[in-house]
């Protein structure tokens, strides 16, 4: 009802605007999966995205960004899709298997007296490291595909006031209210990417007998909202932040309750205290990127054999500090290589998690251009020290001409079956796309 | 015997090297010889100057003065004579005489720049007035002549001490010469002059000087390593006999390190690097090292093979293979790892090419032991001796094993003393490491016992010293030093620098204006000073050069009389000696010299090595750390834990620790020659603690988790093998030892200490420590046996080829790294840069790029540019098309050229701004055909840059009709390093004489091969200033044009600084 009511007034508004700039790409990727001695396509998708910006008065600035996601072979997940991490005011327009129509973003952009204010659904993005999340939390992600979308088409926008007021010559103060209660959205049952491994999801055993999942979601748009704060620096060359969020973390906390031999799942949203910062700086042919975040209220997965199991309701709280710690070098002409080390520390720990106390991820990501950038190579690789996982995926794009884009690209998994990248081992796959602007 | 791990795969390769031996062993050498051919083009480079990094301010004013002055780094001859007249015999004045005639006679001698009594004048006064002559006026034939000349010189303060010595005992002859890349050559010429000169009974001639220094530095260089090469080599061989018994070992082992040393010096020769003086140390250190990995495969391969003679050869070499790739890769990377650090810590550019090219050596030498080696022993088959069978039969050991597996006792039953122990050095290492002293003397890098070091100790006993100093006084017009002021403050300086320490002479044209002074008011001595009027001083300069020849100050005073010199003498040569003179030059000059009018600065050989030292100390500790933390990172990395890496840099830092126990204790100093041992000896020292560690393991699942067992086996093999690894490596440096070049022998001292202490803790602390603690890196690979996990290769490949890009990017990286013009130049120059282009400036770009295919590509995007206090920034928002629409490109570039300016890149497909390295000026800028430099520079000169000169006036007409009345002018990269980095050889370019634009450049690449053109076109005036509205930039290398076009070009509306923000970057303008 409500998302039927906002692309009326879209609409209207589209006709009676002043200054209008239309823009759209049309994607177009296909995907063949060739692990496990199977070969067979994966998905056929085409993604149709305008976007158009206008200037509603000389201080108002409207965008508004649109999506029509198309995929004929629905392996990844339409079907059965619950949509319940999305809150009323967020999600699709259409439901359908094969299609998905939304509105991405919306936003408007106006500066009252040295204040920047954004309103609407966007995306906000805190933090410096790329390909993994440390303070980069505003938004939830959709994992559809896991980790393998570009972040800006995977980062789920929201609702929300963002408001920025510079101090002084290169500081500035960010503060943003996230009425939108939308969280990650998970890959369904039975879909490509759903998740297996034991450190997001409870394992089945023989003998008991699951008796349902329920969900508890946040409904107050004022009790339940988010609040974040971050100071930005720019000092003796070295670009800081400090980040303070109060927020519900966007996984739901899967409470197991055994009686007898019967299991119920009660998947409920916890609230955590997020407090970061992060710093970079250009050295010669290097740039340092860091980031540190320490949160108040993190929980993870029980093993069942715990003798705490009962008692801690299959989960098990604790704090949490994570950081990435970035180098990237650019020696090279035309060529960048980038390494990164992730580490998330439980403070609080019991032998019985199922995640390790100290988890370490390296990830190495090199890129490099030719002939005057018209090609171009991207290899990310992701290591997890402890399972020893790895993630791999190597992209080659060619610009075909200013507006059309081609590219091919290979994603392979590896490591044991429980471990966070190894769980998609039999999922390795190829991809074609062609993405044409227009 | 041994478990092996995943046979499959490496067993694969084995078979492979092992199975075509023939092919392999030809391929081997064929690549050997043919890398050989490129050995001739090395060449030695033994100048002090070499080890500073060619744009050193130190080193480029030093160019300045020599230049101005004409006075760099020159040969000295001394004349001692103990009899009663000193010199001042008639035998001795011929003497000199005749050796300035024929030195000055020399090629690379500037004759206008030889000193000594035959050349230099007297200023005397007559009744005419002043008198100029040369001292040596009258030939000095007889006693009389020569007293009279004694007799004049002796009344000159001038010379008393600098020419002469007090005592009459000493004079010297002062070349100067002009290329000093040729000393050695010089040298040994100035050598055969003195071998023939007619000296007189009492005479002793020595040659002293940096001239002399650099000549002689290169042979003496030669004379060593021609003894100590083939001195380390026979003793590896001997041991390697020693070890094995047999003949063939020896003869591969010697291949290899062949392979090694030869290929590396190859390397070197192509890439244009050539031989330092300290290259002289790489040999010998390669020489041990590649010996190593082949030791241990010929240990394990006579030990297969003793124990089954009944065995295929060729399957034994297969499985000794597999045994040991691992652990020689681990040792190979860990050493490169070390090396590498250096080269990143080091600032001398002789010790970062050390590194690099050791490193490249250590892979050379990993890569003939992995391949050769298995090949030709596949040929050869080589049976282990008699003594190893009977001994393997009997089930047991050789003397050297006894040995180990004794000192293995004493440790598993003393554990906690050891440790104890090696706690101890280390807390007395880093107590140590705060009282070590650095510094430097360059005469040290002789023997006392050579004929340079006792030259250089006579003429500074005598004399005032043949250690330099240099200070440039520069005023702001010509002819400001006629005035009295000047001079003074000149005079303040001389005076006040004669009470510093080891000060002994200090001449300026201050003196020769005295004596002109003194001579013409009767020769009286009270008149010995400076007269305090300008037009005074003005006259005697003329007088002087109506009798003499006005070129004789050319060492002291400038043409224009603008820049003059005070030439300071200094009889010691050290760092530290010299440290506080220099400090509290600079400091008087600071405070009581400069004014606008009149600035000091330091130069010579003593400010150079000043500044050249002042480092070493910060250099070597950066070092220790850099590369200890990449041993860290390989070693963690390979064995997939970081207690792991720690416990493998422990024996290392315990044996680096000790040194510095050592050298606080032995008085050796931290200098140029001894700094870089930390690197070293982490390189090789790691060795040894990555194969105990490796052999644990092994050993340990081997003995299904028995502690005492698995440490117990440690000793006989493994530690048998590193025994002999470490014989190779501690003789081969103990060699060094006997080296007469005195740096080298310190240097040799104190890595023979560390490799020796590396040894013992790898082999008694480590193992104790490991017994007490049982760390999981040890025991996790037994507990894991379980189900071989199909992906263990892929694991292992993946974690050992992450080390290999580690090392390898890091070694790649290594791989990667202003002139007086006539006033002229200087006009135009400033006369472009002057060309007004606005405080700030809104403007669209429209960038079309167009390959040689002819296919384009275009892009819009609008541009703000404003200027700050010494800064300028520049954001860049892209518009069209679409997949660039909203990236966004910031820049802060600053004045000062040193401080680095700052860059960032927002990306809508991230929706983060991402701050990127400014460094690569060279760079092209987003996939177009102009640099970071060219955009950033807009059309004017970089002169700190480039040197410019103008070549002719030349019309230029393009080709779309426009003519202008330009002026043909060349811009040269100033140093080889800002070549590189701008990626330019030179350019040539047309100026419009009548508004200063530039209308037309050439370039020429690296390799001065032409490389592109830009033409600009469309320069008409947007609100009153001159605008450039087309850039069209063509790369003739790749046939890729780009053009720029500016329009909507806005210089009247304010750009609001809200607009270079990041935010700004993110919401698109």
């Amino acid at each position: 009802m409500i998302k039927s009511l906002l692309s009326a007034s879209l609409i209207t508004l589209m006709s009676s605007s002043i200054h209008a700039e239309l823009s759209a790409t049309w994607e177009q990727e296909f995907a063949l999966s060739v692990s496990g001695g199977d070969t067979h396509a994966q998905k056929l998708e085409s993604i149709f995205q305008p976007e158009w910006n206008t200037s509603l008065t000389d201080n108002i600035d409207m965008t508004v960004i649109g999506r029509m996601l198309l995929d004929a072979y629905d392996n990844l997940g339409f079907e059965n899709a619950s949509f319940d991490n999305f809150s009323d005011i967020n999600g699709t327009i259409t439901q359908s298997k094969h299609a998905d129509i939304s509105i991405r973003e919306w936003y408007v952009d106006t500066e009252i007296s040295n204040t920047f204010w954004r309103i609407g659904k966007q995306q906000v993005v805190w933090g410096q490291a790329d390909g993994l999340k440390v303070l980069d939390v505003v938004n939830p992600q959709s994992y559809r595909e896991f980790i393998l979308d570009d972040f800006a088409d995977s980062r789920i926008p929201l609702w929300m006031l963002n408001v920025e007021v510079p101090i002084g010559d290169n500081d500035s103060v960010q503060f943003l209210w996230i009425a939108d209660l939308t969280y990650n959205e998970l890959a369904t049952q039975g879909s490509v990417y759903e998740l297996s491994s034991p450190l997001f999801i409870p394992q089945s055993t023989d003998g008991i007998k699951l008796l349902g999942i329920n969900q508890h979601r946040p409904s107050s748009a004022i009790k339940d909202a988010d609040i974040g704060i971050r100071y930005s620096k720019f000092y003796a060359g070295w670009d800081l932040t400090f980040n303070y969020m109060y927020h519900y973390q966007d996984n739901p906390v899967m409470y197991q309750t055994l009686v007898e031999n019967n299991l119920t799942i009660n998947a409920q949203f916890e609230r955590n205290n997020l407090l970061g910062a992060s710093a970079s700086k250009a050295f010669g042919d290097f740039t340092l990127r860091t980031e540190i975040a320490y949160s108040s209220d993190t929980y993870h997965l029980l093993d069942k054999s715990s003798a705490v199991f009962i008692q801690k309701q299959g989960i098990h709280q604790s704090d949490d500090v994570s950081s990435v710690l970035g180098l990237d070098w650019q020696g090279l002409e035309n060529t960048m290589l980038s390494i990164q080390w992730f580490q998330s520390s439980l403070f609080n720990y019991e032998p019985s998690v199922i995640r390790p106390q100290h988890n370490h991820i390296l990830s190495g990501l090199y890129k490099q251009s030719f002939e005057n950038e018209t090609w171009e190579l991207e290899i990310l690789a992701l290591y997890g020290l402890d399972k020893r996982d790895t993630a791999l995926q190597i992209h080659l794009s060619y610009m075909l001409e200013s507006n059309i884009k081609l590219w091919v690209g290979t994603d392979v998994f590896s490591g044991p079956e429980k471990s966070l990248f190894g769980q998609f081992n039999q999922t390795d796959r190829l991809t074609l796309g062609l993405e044409w602007g227009f | 015997m041994k478990t092996i791990e995943n046979p499959s795969r490496v067993q694969q390769l084995a078979r492979l090297v092992v199975h075509y031996p023939k092919i392999n062993v030809l391929i081997s050498l064929v690549v050997m010889i043919a890398l050989l051919s490129a050995l001739p083009l090395l060449y030695k480079d033994t100048r002090a100057d070499a080890f500073l990094a060619a744009d050193n301010p130190a080193l480029v004013y030093q160019n300045v003065v020599k230049e101005q002055f004409g006075l760099s780094d020159p040969i000295v001859i001394a004349i001692i004579n103990d009899s009663e007249k000193g010199v001042f015999n008639p035998t001795s004045l011929q003497l000199i005489d005749w050796l300035t005639e024929e030195i000055s006679a020399l090629d690379n001698i500037n004759a206008q720049r030889v000193t000594s009594l035959a050349t230099e004048n007297n200023i005397t006064g007559s009744d005419e007035g002043m008198q100029v002559d040369p001292f040596f006026d009258e030939y000095p034939d007889t006693q009389h002549i020569a007293d009279k000349i004694w007799r004049q010189v002796s009344d000159f303060p001038l010379y008393m001490g600098s020419l002469i010595a007090e005592d009459k005992k000493a004079t010297v002859i002062v070349a100067e010469l002009n290329d000093k890349g040729l000393a050695e050559i010089t040298y040994q010429q100035v050598l055969q002059l003195v071998e023939n000169a007619p000296i007189g009974q009492n005479d002793t001639l020595y040659i002293a000087g940096e001239g002399a220094i650099s000549g002689y530095l290169g042979s003496y260089i030669d004379a060593d390593a021609q003894r100590l090469n083939p001195l380390a080599g026979l003793i590896i061989t001997i041991i390697v006999l020693f070890a094995f018994r047999r003949f063939s070992p020896a003869l591969l082992a010697n291949i290899i390190i062949a392979a090694s040393v030869l290929m590396t010096l190859a390397v070197m020769a192509l890439f244009d690097v050539p031989f330092f003086v300290i290259t002289n140390a790489m040999p010998v250190i390669l020489i041990g090292i590649s010996v190593a990995d082949s030791m241990h495969i010929f240990s394990d391969y006579f030990e297969r093979q003793a124990n089954n003679p009944e065995q295929d050869k060729k399957e034994i070499i297969v499985e000794t293979l597999v045994t040991m790739w691992r652990p020689i890769t681990l040792t190979t990377l860990t050493t490169i790892a070390g090396f590498i650090g250096l080269y990143f810590s080091a600032y001398m550019p002789p010790f970062k090419f050390f590194g690099l090219f050791t490193a490249i050596g250590v892979a050379i030498a990993w890569i003939y032991s992995l391949i050769f080696l298995p090949a030709a022993m596949s040929i050869i088959q080589p049976n282990a001796s008699k003594r190893m069978v009977k001994l393997a039969q009997s089930d047991e050991l050789d003397t050297f094993a006894k040995i180990m597996v004794f000192l293995g006792n004493i440790t598993m039953n003393n554990a906690r003393k050891v440790i104890v122990f090696f706690v101890l050095i280390i807390l007395s290492g880093f107590y140590s490491a705060t009282h070590l002293s650095v510094n430097e003397n360059r005469i040290e890098t002789f023997h006392p016992s050579e004929p340079l070091f006792k030259a250089d100790q006579a003429i500074n006993q005598h004399l005032n010293g043949t250690n330099n100093l240099n200070i440039i006084i520069e005023a702001n017009e010509s002819e400001a030093l006629f005035t009295t002021e000047n001079l003074t403050q000149i005079e303040a300086l001389q005076t006040y620098a004669l009470t510093l320490e080891n000060v002994k002479g200090a001449t300026s044209i201050v003196d020769y204006l005295k004596q002109i002074h003194r001579s013409l008011n009767g020769g009286d001595k009270q008149f010995y000073w400076l007269p305090k009027n300008k037009e005074l001083i003005a006259q005697y300069f003329l007088i002087y050069s109506a009798s003499s020849d006005p070129t004789d100050f050319e060492e002291e005073i400038d043409y224009d009389y603008r820049i003059a010199n005070i030439r300071l003498s200094l009889n010691k040569g050290s760092y530290q000696d010299n440290k506080d003179t220099v400090e509290k030059l600079n400091s008087y000059i600071e405070d009581n010299f400069n004014s606008a009018n009149l600035t000091a600065t330091l130069s010579g050989r003593v400010n150079v090595n000043y500044h050249w030292i002042e480092g070493v100390g910060e250099s070597h500790f950066l070092g220790l750390g850099i590369s200890l933390f990449l041993v860290l990172a390989v070693s963690a990395l390979l064995f997939g834990s970081l207690t792991a890496g720690l416990f493998a840099i422990l024996p290392v830092l315990s044996s680096i620790l000790l040194v510095y126990a050592a050298m606080v204790l032995l008085k050796i100093n931290l200098g140029v020659g001894t700094s870089m041992f930390a690197s070293v000896a982490i390189g090789l020292g790691v060795d040894f603690s990555i194969h105990t560690i490796d052999r644990l393991r092994t050993s340990f699942k081997d003995n299904f988790g028995n502690w005492d067992q698995a440490l117990a086996d440690l000793y006989p093999l493994t530690g048998r093998a590193l025994f002999f690894n470490y014989l190779a490596i501690a003789l081969g440096f103990g060699v060094l030892i006997s080296s007469k070049v005195v740096p080298l022998t310190n240097f040799g001292t104190i890595v023979f200490i560390s490799v020796t202490t590396s040894f013992f803790a790898s082999m008694s602390f480590l193992p104790a420590l490991i017994k007490l603690t049982k760390p999981k890196f040890i025991t996790d690979d037994y507990l894991n046996t379980q189900g071989a996990p199909r992906y263990s290769f892929a694991r292992k490949a993946a974690r050992l080829a992450s080390a290999f890009i580690v090392v390898g990017v890091l070694s790649v990286v290594a791989f990667g790294k202003a002139a007086l013009a006539s006033p002229d130049v200087l006009t135009v120059v400033d006369n472009i840069n002057k060309v007004d282009d606005g405080d700030f400036v809104t403007r669209k770009l429209t960038m079309t790029l167009v390959d040689k295919r002819g296919k384009t590509r275009v892009r819009e995007t609008q541009a703000y540019r404003k200027y700050y206090d010494g800064e300028k920034r520049t954001v860049l928002f892209y518009k069209k098309p679409t997949n660039v629409k909203g990236t966004a490109f910031l820049t802060f570039d600053y004045e000062p050229v040193e401080k680095e300016d700052n860059q960032w890149l927002y990306l809508p497909a991230l929706r983060k701004v991402r701050r990127i390295s400014a460094s690569d000026r060279g760079d092209y800028f987003l996939g177009t055909d102009f640099t970071y430099e060219d955009i950033k520079q807009e059309g004017k000169l970089a002169l700190q840059d480039y040197d410019y000169s103008i070549i002719r006036f030349e019309p230029l007409t393009l080709e779309n009709g426009d003519h202008y009345d330009a002026i043909l002018m060349k811009g040269v990269p100033k140093t080889k390093a800002i070549a590189k980095e701008l990626g330019y050889a030179r350019n040539e370019f047309w100026v419009d004489s009548k508004t200063w634009v530039i209308i037309k450049v050439n370039y020429w690449d690296l390799k001065d091969k032409p490389l592109k053109t830009l033409i600009v076109t469309d320069i008409r005036k947007v609100d009153d200033i001159l605008t450039r509205h087309n850039l069209a930039a063509t790369n003739h290398k790749t046939g890729h044009k780009t053009t720029f076009v500016f329009s909507d070009v806005d210089y009247k509306t304010q750009v609001k600084d809200k607009l270079f923000t990041q935010r700004a970057m993110k919401l698109g303008k």
